[in-house]
Order: C-alpha cells, then sequence, then structure tokens
C-alpha cells in the first residue's frame, strides 16, 4: 500500500508534470509536454541523461521525427553511421551462414549509441524549455488522498534547507527503465520483476585496428551494417547477438533471458568471452580492443505481464511498462511513441482539470489505438514459446550452416545424394515433423 | 564578504585514456571529459566557505567551447560568476602560454573587483605539471602556497588564512594574509552533496565568454602555440614488462606454487 504523506512542506518546487528517468521514453514525453506549453522537470539519476542508458543500438528516423522533426538534419549528429546493410548470422562451431538485405533507403535507421543519443535529446529538449536535474534521484512519491502528487529527491532543497526536496507536480510521469521500483511504489504492479521476464545484455564497444574493421565487413564510408546473431553465440540458449557498426568501433552483444543464465551459473561476462571464442567471431575481432562494456536488463516480461499503465496522478512509459518487441527489435522506437502518447494524455486531462484515473486513461486508450498495441498482442506468447522451445536456437543454426556446406562443397557427386544426405541430417536433428511443429508454433505468432 | 576565484580545467576522464599508438596522441573519441579532479577539490573547499561565510565565487577556464560543460558543473558548487576564456588562438597552449592568458584574465576581473582567495587545482591529470597555479600566482604578483591538505583556520575579519601545506617531509602550517593563491591537495575538502536549486540553476546557466580579441587585449606572440615554447616531440606507452612467472592453478598445484615462491623468495635472500 502507497504510504500517505500529508503535510510536506511544498511549494519551492513547483511543476505541472515530473518526469523520473532521462532515456529516450522520459525526453520524448519531456520534449512534448514542454511544446505544448506544461511546466515540466525531468530528473535524471546519471551524471547525464544517456550515463546509465545502453542499447544496441539502431535508432530509427521515423520516431525520432516526431519529436525533432528536422531530424536527420541536426547540429552534432547524434549517431554513428547509416544502416545501409540489415540481416541475420545464424553462427554454429565451424562458420557462419548469413542472410543480408541491402535498404533502399539509408537514411531509415542509423547505428547510434546511447550516451551521445540520450545526450543529444537531452540537449535538445532543454533548448525547447525542459528543465533537467541531473545526478537526482527520486526516493519516492508524493501522495494526497490517494494520488501521486510529486516526488521527493534524494538532494536537499537548497543551501539553506538541508530536507531533501519535494516536488509538487500534476502528474508524475514514470520513466525509470527496467528497474521500475516507483512503478511498483505507485501500485501500478503487485510484484518484483522475475529473472524468467527479462533479457541480460551484454555489450562490448570494440576497436580494430584503423580500416579493418571496413576491410574484415565489406563496408564503403557512410555505410553500416546492423546484424542480428542466432545460434551458438548465445550458447544455444534462448537469446539472440548483435554486431553493429559504429563509425570506428563495433558494437557486439549478447542477450539471453536471466533466468537461463542463472539455471547454468553463468557471469555475463564468460557470455561474451564464450561468444567472442567462436571461429568466425575470432577471425572478426582479431586484435580488437573493448573501449567500453556494459550490461542492462531488457523487460520482455510482454503484455501480460504489463504493470497497470495509469493510475491517479501517474502514467508508466517506456521499459518501465515492458515495451519492447524483440522479434522486431523495437524499443527506443516504443519507449519514444508511448512518451508521445504520455504527452497527449496529459494534455487531455489538463484541458479536464482531471489528473485522477478517469482522465489519465486516456493514455491507456492512445496505447490500445496505436500498432504497438497490436504488436504486443501478436508476441504475447513469444516469450514461452522461446523460453520452452530451446531447439530453435541450438539445432537451426547448426542445421542452416550443415545444409549449406553440403549444397555448396556437393561438387563431383551425385546431387540426389547429397539431397538424401541433408534430409538425413535434418531428419536426425529435429526429424520432419518436429521442423513442420517448430514452423507452426513461430508461424501462429506472425499470422 | 569573501571573493574566490576558482580556476578549473576540462580534462579527458584519464581512467579511461588510450593513445593512438601510429599519432601518438590521445584518444578522445569516446572518452567522456570531467573537471580535473583536483579543480574539483577547489571547488568543493569554495563550496564549503561559501556555507560558512558570506563569499561570492567567480570560476574561470580556459579551454574549447565544449569546456562550458565544466562551468556549468561549476554552478552547481555555487558557482556565481563563470567564465570561458575561448579562442582558437589560445589553442596549444603550453603551462606558460596558460598561465599568461589566465593571468591577464584575472587581472581584467580584479579592475573590478579583488579577490581574496585564489583556488587552482594542485596539478590536472592529463598534464600532471604542477606549474600554471604557481606561474599564476607570479604573474598576479601573489603569494602561494602549493599542495594544501587542510585549512585550518580563515579569518575574513583579519583577512587571512591557516593552512597544511604537504611536503616529502612532513606537513607544513602556514599563515599567510589575504590576497592567497592555494593549490589544491585531493583530501582538502569533501565532495559536498550540492541542493537540488544548485542542479537546476546549472543546467541553464551560460558563461561570459572572453577571445583573444576582446574584452580585454592579450600581447598576441604569448597565447596559444605561438606563447608555447614547450613542445611535445611524442607521446607514448612505456611498455609494461612482466617478469613475474605465472603459474595456472589448473596445471600446478596451489602447494607446488607456494613453495616455488618460497624457494625464489629464499634464493633472493628474501626470506
Amino acid at each position: 500500500m502507497p504510504l500517505e504523506k500529508k503535510g510536506q512542506p511544498m511549494g519551492k518546487y513547483k511543476y505541472d508534470v515530473v518526469i523520473v528517468g532521462g532515456g529516450p521514453a522520459g525526453l520524448s514525453a519531456g520534449i512534448k509536454l514542454v511544446e505544448k506549453g506544461f511546466k515540466t522537470l525531468l530528473i535524471e539519476r546519471g551524471r547525464f541523461c544517456g550515463a546509465k542508458n545502453l542499447f544496441g543500438g539502431i535508432i530509427y528516423t521515423s520516431s525520432i521525427k516526431e519529436i525533432v522533426p528536422e531530424f536527420p538534419e541536426v547540429d552534432n549528429f547524434p549517431a554513428e553511421r547509416p544502416v545501409t546493410e540489415e540481416g541475420y548470422f545464424f553462427i554454429s562451431k565451424d562458420g557462419v551462414v548469413k542472410i543480408l538485405h541491402t535498404k533502399r533507403d539509408p537514411k531509415e535507421s542509423y547505428t547510434a549509441l546511447r550516451a551521445k543519443f540520450d545526450a543529444f535529446l537531452s540537449d535538445y529538449a532543454i533548448k525547447k524549455g525542459l528543465d533537467i536535474a541531473v545526478k537526482t534521484r527520486v526516493l519516492d512519491l508524493i501522495w494526497e488522498a490517494n494520488k501521486v502528487c510529486g516526488v521527493i529527491v534524494d538532494r536537499p532543497t537548497s543551501l539553506e534547507d538541508k530536507t531533501p526536496a519535494s516536488i509538487e507536480a500534476k502528474v508524475v510521469v514514470l520513466a525509470e527503465g527496467v528497474n521500475r521500483v516507483l512503478t511498483e511504489r505507485a501500485g501500478l504492479v503487485d510484484r518484483t520483476v522475475e529473472p524468467s521476464e527479462v533479457v541480460l545484455a551484454v555489450k562490448e564497444v570494440l576497436q580494430l585496428p584503423k580500416g579493418e574493421m571496413e576491410a574484415r565487413l565489406g563496408l564503403g564510408e557512410n555505410r553500416g551494417l546492423a546484424i542480428e546473431l542466432m545460434g551458438e553465440v548465445t550458447l544455444g540458449l534462448p537469446g539472440t547477438g548483435f554486431l553493429y557498426t559504429n563509425k570506428n568501433t563495433l558494437s557486439f552483444g549478447v542477450g539471453i533471458f536471466l533466468n537461463k543464465l542463472m539455471d547454468l551459473n553463468l557471469k555475463p561476462y564468460e557470455i561474451l568471452e564464450r561468444a567472442k571464442a567462436l571461429s568466425y567471431l575470432r577471425e572478426l575481432f582479431n586484435g580488437a580492443e573493448t573501449l567500453e562494456y556494459g550490461a542492462h536488463l531488457i523487460p520482455e516480461w510482454g503484455i501480460k505481464a504489463f504493470p497497470k499503465l495509469f493510475g491517479n496522478g501517474v502514467l508508466v512509459v517506456g521499459d518501465a511498462a515492458g515495451l519492447v518487441n524483440p522479434l522486431f527489435r523495437e524499443g527506443t522506437n516504443l519507449a519514444i511513441y508511448s512518451g508521445l502518447m504520455a504527452s497527449e494524455a496529459i494534455k487531455f486531462a489538463f484541458e479536464k482539470g482531471d489528473f485522477t484515473e478517469k482522465a489519465l486513461k486516456r493514455y491507456e486508450e492512445l496505447f490500445k489505438e496505436s500498432y504497438i498495441y497490436k504488436d504486443m498482442l501478436m508476441i504475447k506468447d513469444l516469450k514461452a514459446i522461446l523460453l520452452s522451445n530451446s531447439q530453435l536456437f541450438q539445432v537451426y543454426p547448426e542445421l542452416m550452416y550443415q545444409i549449406c556446406h553440403l549444397y555448396f562443397s556437393a561438387q563431383g557427386r551425385a546431387k540426389r545424394d547429397v539431397i538424401r544426405e541433408i534430409l538425413a541430417i535434418i531428419r536426425r536433428k529435429r526429424g520432419l515433423l518436429g521442423l513442420v511443429r517448430d514452423f507452426l508454433k513461430l508461424g501462429r505468432i506472425l499470422w | 564578504m569573501l571573493n574566490i576565484l576558482v580556476s578549473i580545467k576540462q580534462v579527458p576522464d584519464t581512467t579511461n585514456i588510450r593513445i593512438n599508438p601510429d599519432t601518438g596522441t590521445l584518444i578522445r573519441e569516446g572518452v567522456p571529459s570531467i573537471i580535473n579532479p583536483y579543480d574539483i577539490v577547489a571547488l568543493s573547499l569554495a563550496y564549503q566557505l561559501k556555507l560558512r561565510f558570506k563569499a561570492k565565487v567567480t570560476v574561470i577556464t580556459m579551454g574549447p567551447p565544449q569546456a562550458k560543460n565544466a562551468l556549468k558543473e561549476a554552478v552547481e558548487f555555487g558557482a556565481d560568476r563563470i567564465i570561458l576564456l575561448c579562442d582558437r588562438k589560445f589553442a596549444g597552449a603550453d603551462t606558460l602560454a596558460t598561465s599568461y592568458t589566465l593571468a591577464e584574465a584575472i587581472r581584467f576581473l580584479q579592475r573590478e573587483e579583488l579577490f581574496d582567495l585564489f583556488l587552482f587545482g594542485k596539478q590536472a591529470i592529463d598534464g600532471d605539471t604542477a606549474q600554471v597555479g604557481p606561474g599564476v600566482a607570479n604573474r598576479l604578483g601573489i603569494p602561494v602556497i602549493t599542495y594544501v591538505v587542510k585549512i585550518e583556520n580563515l579569518d575574513p575579519i583579519h583577512r587571512k588564512i591557516v593552512v597544511h601545506r604537504k611536503t616529502e617531509k612532513g606537513i607544513e602550517v602556514l599563515e599567510a594574509p589575504f590576497p592567497i593563491l592555494l593549490t589544491c591537495e585531493k583530501d582538502l575538502s569533501p565532495l559536498p552533496f550540492v541542493p537540488l536549486e544548485n542542479i537546476l540553476k546549472a543546467q541553464r546557466a551560460e558563461p561570459e565568454t572572453f577571445n583573444a580579441e576582446g574584452p580585454l587585449s592579450f600581447q598576441r606572440d604569448k597565447l596559444g602555440l605561438k606563447g608555447s615554447p614547450t613542445q611535445v616531440k611524442k607521446v607514448y606507452t612505456p611498455e609494461l614488462k612482466r617478469i613475474g612467472k605465472i603459474y595456472n592453478l589448473d596445471d600446478v598445484s596451489l602447494d607446488d606454487v607456494v613453495s616455488k615462491i618460497l624457494d625464489v623468495l629464499r634464493e633472493r635472500d628474501l626470506l
């Protein structure tokens, strides 16, 4: 039960809206709110927005344009390379099968690093009039008559007043990320996150000797790769890896469901070290220096386990809500859209002069009208299927490699024999029935 | 009222510094800039003094446009006025040119108001020369106390200060009248947990910018690369030589390793 906190000295800090968390969700909500004329404060724990944030990372022009219409024609361009080729690498112990697609419009998406991208958004937001308090942690929500009406932060109020600063607000937007402590405090979800609901992603930024990245990946200037890695790279566990090209560095990482890591007692760095030892990646990263190392949880609890998205005086956006589509690699995107929808709902609440659930329900309505809701429904069983069908990650990448190997080195043999051998491998590895079943399972998600 | 000037420098975060082996220059990409940690001590001290006495704090830095961020951070520490010395002509300055530029700017500021205390970090973690503080003091003709580890007493009425100074032989206790320039050692002041008010103020703070053209005039040949007799010929990372033997406990038993270590120590008469 939320704690009633009455009699707090109010008045020094008074805002229309307070946003907790300076990621894309919080920042886009903030930008839109100040544009609509609301006095808004965003509170960020890190040294700057982006300091504590991590993603794979690709940013999509269409969603960014919603908050920065002039993007990508901006000063201090916050991204690395345009994504000109995208695809999947199926990695087995022996080698790799690559599926690559050259994109028609290179301005559609870019590889990016969060420290830079979020800092760009925050600069943009400050210029628009958003107040941002960095290095400040929200300790608790302030309640009045069962409605959230502000936050208390760890910093003292002023030089003279040493008590933790209280900030009054009509609406508090929780953009606190996967570790959704305040969402729990707000009573919007009644339990902490389970290990089976989150993916632990571990990422390195690697630098190869000058020119080597371009040479090894066949990259031209201002061209970029965004690759998802499947198979042995996650040690055959449910999860994926990724490989994105930045200006002069590579972002490489692996994400695996946390419960699986716990079962196997695997340390985050061990996952990456093992992945990097695979023949294909070992060659690719030969001579590389690790510039950055990071890890982050990805909220993959799915729509079935969503917190309530709104309460009296409070909304939840971005990762804190679980707005991630792992199948289509959307996270940042969804965070931005949720920030936009939250700002719309808040505008609606101000028009009504009502900041209770009744008016803020507008946010959920907007969400349900959006494509995100449809997508989240579509993948609602994805987590369960992935977690209970390890063969998808173990068998298929290996199978693909062996089939390709036989097909491409079939010279000097009767081709019918080769095809027979391929079918025999399939039968041995998965069985034709199993193959059909797996396809049906995945098909059920997609159709 | 105590009038304090703090001089700071923005430096690359050298905890993860890397040098390009081909060019011998710093790889700045991806390396975040921070305020030199010893300058943070100076800012912290200014903040503490402001809490105890009525004080005005002016913070100055010389650097590229992004050094503005260091000055904004200084506002979190209670800076009342922030000044950025920024011009291409200032670039490439060694300690001589830097102290000239800073001293001229401070002299200009002193036409308006005289400073009682000048606080500098003992050295910057990127160059480690520890020359700019004393260099500025010398040019301004004021006394300097380097490596200050403690303020024992500050008497704003009699306008004097008693400080502890770290030397190789021990601690010197010195008394000095204002004005005085101190260079700060790391234990001099704890890092304050500044109020929300300061954090918010810092976000919108904009420094006054001085360049080579004004508002004060500089002697051109004393600025930047031109005014710097120091030439960096080569920067390199000294090679780490490991002469120790490494035994893998998978291959050798712990007892074996221990007895091997003991053998070596006995061999060298260390046991």
